[in-house]
């Protein structure tokens, strides 16, 4: 299973843009696997991401919308993509300028092999 | 710490832990110093239970600081117990002035993840608290231990001279 999310970590490094990435223990909310650039501290970002996607979950369900599959925070200097996979979710941390398209598909991807 | 500078570091700590409380999002939160004094409390409402967890949380990290010293470790960041419906999160903080303990107790509306977060943000906030960079030469023992229990009890809960 490690060898799996390592992959699965690594594979989303890789792509254009991403500055890091990581697989977090959703009710925990503290990474698992991590592949983060230097100024970017993998706990915090996990402990917001996972809290985030939990509430975001709780108002889907409440307006009837069902599971929320991925979540795409963007801000004025990149952006956070968190796709859920059961117990873990994948977290995605990618400068303003990365192929978006490129990176939620990974993420999805990943996200279901761990699912 | 001594008895005269309760109310003054009492009142000093109220801002950082309703900042943790609200971020963090746990339900009970105590702070004690390492000789037992409650410093601030949140979520209690009887005293017996602010001086029964204040008691054990003293206990937990003195049998936890030994357990890691007879381990090689020489210090340990926090402990988490995590149960069916709420979890326990205690940890150390260390200052200039001693070591302080926080026990929090959450549930689902928060994490593991989320208390560590803003646990060291508390942490920090504390350390640079005047109340806490200067030693008065006054090292808690375990003889001072009940009295100072005592006394951080009677100002968090008023009534606790009463129960």
């Amino acid at each position: 299973m490690s060898d799996i999310l390592s992959q699965s970590v690594d594979r989303l490094s890789r792509v254009s843009g991403v500055l890091g990435a990581m697989v977090v223990e959703a009710d925990a909310g503290v990474p698992v696997v991590a592949e983060m650039t230097a100024g970017v501290d993998s706990g915090p970002v996990a402990a917001l991401a996972s809290s985030l996607f939990r509430r975001t979950a709780n108002a889907a369900t409440t307006a009837g919308f069902g599971a929320v599959r991925t979540m795409q925070l963007e801000a004025d200097h990149g952006h956070v993509i968190v796709a859920g996979a059961g117990e873990l979710l994948v977290v995605v941390v990618a400068e303003r300028n990365a192929q978006l398209g490129l990176v939620r598909l990974e993420a999805s991807r990943a996200a279901e092999a761990l699912a | 710490m001594r008895h005269d500078d309760l109310p003054r570091v009492m009142e000093a700590l109220k801002p950082p832990i309703a900042t943790f409380v609200r971020e963090s999002r746990v339900r009970i939160v105590l702070l004690i110093s390492g000789s037992g004094q409650v410093l601030a409390q949140h979520g209690f409402t009887r005293s017996y239970e602010v001086m029964n967890v204040a008691s054990l949380a003293a206990a937990a990290h003195a049998s936890a600081g030994a357990l890691a010293e007879m381990s090689g470790v020489p210090r340990w960041k926090h402990l988490h117990h995590a149960g069916q419906e709420r979890q326990l999160f205690l940890a150390p903080i260390r200052t200039p002035v001693g070591e302080l303990i926080l026990v929090a107790i959450f549930d689902k509306e928060s994490s593991l993840g989320i208390v560590q977060l803003f646990f060291e943000q508390l942490g920090n906030t504390i350390r640079l608290l005047p109340e806490f960079q200067q030693r008065d030469g006054a090292l808690p023992t375990a003889a001072t231990f009940e009295r100072d229990l005592e006394a951080g009890l009677n100002r968090v809960l008023p009534e606790a001279g009463e129960a």
